[in-house]
């Protein structure tokens, strides 16, 4: 058992607090002030690059035959979620639109073929400038539900041709590629879910539309369609032997259980700041001695560290290839609950001041919202956890 | 680096726990209960596993495992009975003020002759659970409750001072609200006190040693609450279905089940720490505070999933709420936890919260 951070991530974690503190805080809310995300010509990006960011897990030398203990032992994603909950202690949009293959890599790495990663991750591996990746599966009418995509794919020649609308794909605009979910026919359900890679420049991906948020501005939430954009064969994850038994759709669920811990941690950084501010403005304005606030704040700090326990427990049995679906929709069904009361609490202790619509803790009460609605609301989680549970029936008997 | 692994000792340590209670304590809890106490034969077997020497300095012949032994430990207890488990511990945390306060020494002069008796209990009594006074050589007051039909040894501790008394202690029978099979009564005390320490440290570390005593066998319970409901809810049909598959309890169900495994984090995290050497008294205020409040959910709302039959005693869920609240109600329960955990947060400077221990 041991509760401590090793050596390399806590330097890592020391390099995020500075640069937090210099450049994506100022950034995030700047962002915010102006309402658009930070621009793909910044220099911050040309920083973090510099900093050896941006860049794929994926390595152009695997080693597919060597076992958990001949790669360095267990794998490492609970580094990730401290670095992930720092990063969005300093400001979540800003560490969503880091350069890299974002949550287009998981789905890359878990169904595409050998030749596919190459092909779409090679770039990422020493960059030369910012690069984007994506991943586009919700839809106008897709949200939760997202085994009802519409967007459509049909075979023609030695290309597919997709026709759809996709929603809120997170640096979409700016994306080398987007990892695209259509279906060949909705009736099939999840059966017919296929997954394109589909490249910046063809023809038909186009529209695209950078959403107007409530907060978490500092990166794009892009809409785009695909009008008869033909996608060549070449680009379906895995190729066409991968979708047999639904291997789409579980392949789209794998994305999701690696990634809840992310958002939990998210959470729990964006939480970790609101506490922050509610402190120091509570001793800044004598309030502390008041057994309410201090209550208050004892709570949200004890929720706070139960949240990321969760959350790093779901990643330790992940790093130990244990399942993990239960603990990965627990955390991520408690840490944004957690992380709206902490802010939630820090406007009540701003009072009128938080009436403004300038203070820090303002922007988190907004920003943090988003953390209990994306890669699957509150409600989907338990839902997953009563799949668990108690075997809890899919509406759709499947 | 984070690591949930127990080493293969101590899991075989949890898992003969594990047995024992269910083969022994979960089957005569109704017993238990009236009877106020553990059958011989049972407290017998018990003894022989060594369980009550589990954080006992090898130079008393004890196994010297810390609060994380003691917190996997008491939750497989607490699971079976949480009663029984204080029945059976004739030292409890009394055991924490004494060697923190006064050595190996104190624990041989006043705690070890406890072992050789059979039934004795040793109780820990703060200033939140009773008004007592020190008064030249004597202690004298009154604690209104204690989960125990007799006190062998009374350890009080204040903020700064550990107070022994084995004399002069009369203790008046109760009903008890929970925990009957470790029994309950009133003490009155006009008591010589035979050892008193000074010595604030040691009093936080073992009001934070205590904490975590009461807060894992909560833990167990809580986790025997929630598993006992889901298993009813998953065989129980309603409106043509489980009612676990209607979305109402099968959210509730998931959210009990969170409640647990949160607590339980905060729970063995604090007593990592204190293994660690590392500063741990709020953390284990505010894991206790956390297993108290997640018992105010999970004790009723087991209940709740089971409805009418939840009420009767024919099922063990309206134990398990009793149980729960009355372990929450001891070293001065939720909110001198919490006022712990919360002077802590508000005494360090911002930013402080969470913030990571590093190797």
């Amino acid at each position: 058992m041991d509760f401590t951070v090793d050596k390399e991530t806590a330097e890592r974690l020391a390099r995020i607090r500075q640069l937090g503190a210099t450049q994506i805080r100022p950034l995030g809310i700047e962002a915010d002030r102006l309402g658009r995300p930070v621009p793909p010509d910044h220099d911050y990006y040309k920083l973090l690059l510099k900093m050896g960011l941006g860049r794929t897990r994926w390595s152009p030398d695997p080693k597919p035959s060597a076992s958990a203990e001949e790669r360095g032992g267990p794998g490492n994603s609970r580094a990730t979620i401290h670095l992930a909950e720092e990063q969005a202690y300093w400001d979540r949009g800003v560490a969503s639109s880091s350069p890299g293959p974002g949550l287009g890599e998981p789905p890359v790495l878990s169904m595409g073929t050998e030749d596919q990663k190459r092909r779409f991750l090679g770039p990422f591996v020493e960059p030369e400038k910012p690069r984007w990746g994506s991943f586009a599966m919700t839809e106008p009418g897709a949200g939760s539900d997202v085994a009802a995509i519409k967007a459509s794919c049909v075979k023609d020649g030695d290309a597919w041709v997709l026709n759809g609308e996709k929603s809120f794909a997170a640096n979409a605009s700016r994306a080398d590629w987007i990892v695209v979910w259509a279906t060949t026919d909705p009736s099939l359900g999840r059966a017919g879910h296929r997954a394109f890679v589909v490249e910046k420049g063809t023809s038909g991906l186009g529209n695209f539309k950078i959403e107007k948020k409530m907060g978490i501005k500092g990166y794009e939430s892009t809409s785009f369609t695909l009008q008869d954009c033909r996608v060549p064969a070449a680009n379906l994850l895995g190729g066409e032997g991968h979708y047999g038994a639904r291997a789409g759709f579980k392949g789209a669920m794998k994305t999701f259980n690696a990634t809840r811990p992310l958002i939990a941690s998210n959470a729990v950084g964006i939480g970790r700041a609101a506490l922050d501010e509610a402190l120091a403005f509570a001793r800044e304005h004598e309030r502390l001695h008041d057994v309410r606030v201090r209550d208050r704040l004892e709570r949200i700090a004890r929720k706070l560290r139960m949240a990321r326990l969760l959350t790093l427990k779901a990643a330790w049995l992940a790093d130990h290839e244990q399942p993990n679906m239960l603990e990965a929709s627990m955390c991520k069904a408690l840490a944004p609950a957690v992380a709206y009361e902490a802010a939630s609490l820090g406007m009540e202790l701003l009072g009128a001041v938080g009436g403004r619509g300038d203070h820090l803790i303002e922007k988190l009460f907004r920003d943090v919202k988003a953390m209990d609605i994306v890669e699957g609301t509150g409600q989907i989680q338990r839902i997953v956890m009563a799949r668990q549970l108690v075997n809890l029936p899919n509406e759709r008997g499947a | 680096m984070f690591d949930w692994s127990i080493p293969d000792e101590l899991a075989l340590i949890v898992e003969t726990t594990r047995e024992l209670g269910r083969a022994h304590l979960t089957p005569h809890v109704r017993e238990a209960e009236a009877a106020r106490g553990v059958a011989q034969e049972i407290a017998a077997r018990f003894a022989e596993t060594g369980l009550a020497a589990l954080e006992l300095p090898a130079a008393l012949d004890g196994a010297e495992l810390g609060a994380v032994a003691r917190a996997l430990v008491n939750e497989e207890l607490g699971a079976a009975d949480p009663g029984a488990a204080l029945a059976l511990d004739p030292l409890g945390p009394a055991l924490y003020a004494v060697l923190e306060a006064g050595g190996e020494g104190a624990v041989r002069e006043h705690l070890l002759p406890l072992l050789a008796k059979p039934g004795a209990r040793a109780l820990l009594v703060s200033a939140h659970d009773a008004r007592l006074e020190t008064r030249g050589d004597r202690l004298r007051g009154l604690v209104p409750w204690v989960p125990s039909d007799r006190a062998d040894l009374l350890v009080y501790v204040t903020d700064d001072e550990v107070v022994l008394a084995r004399e002069g202690i009369a203790a008046k029978s109760l009903r008890g609200a929970g925990l009957r099979a470790a029994g309950a009564s009133e003490l009155t005390l006009d008591a010589p006190i035979c050892a008193r320490f000074l010595d604030g440290e040691a009093v936080g570390e073992a009001l934070a040693r205590s904490r975590i005593y009461y807060a894992s066998l909560l833990v167990g319970v809580l986790r025997q609450a929630a598993e006992t409901s889901r298993s009813y809810a998953m065989s129980r049909v309603a409106f043509g279905r489980p009612i676990a598959h209607h979305q109402s309890l099968a959210f509730l169900i998931a959210d009990m089940r969170t409640a647990v495994d949160g607590a339980r984090a905060l729970v063995q995290e604090a007593a990592w720490h204190l293994d660690d050497g590392r500063p741990a008294e709020a953390l284990a205020a505010a894991a206790f505070a956390e297993a108290i409040e997640a018992s105010t959910f999970v004790g009723p709302n087991g209940i709740q999933i089971l409805g009418g039959h939840g009420f009767m005693q024919d099922y063990p869920v309206e134990k398990h709420m009793r149980e729960a609240r009355a372990l929450g109600l001891l070293l001065g329960g939720f909110d001198a936890a919490r006022e712990d955990a919360g002077e802590s947060l508000c005494a360090a400077g911002a930013p402080v919260a969470l913030s990571l221990g590093e190797r």
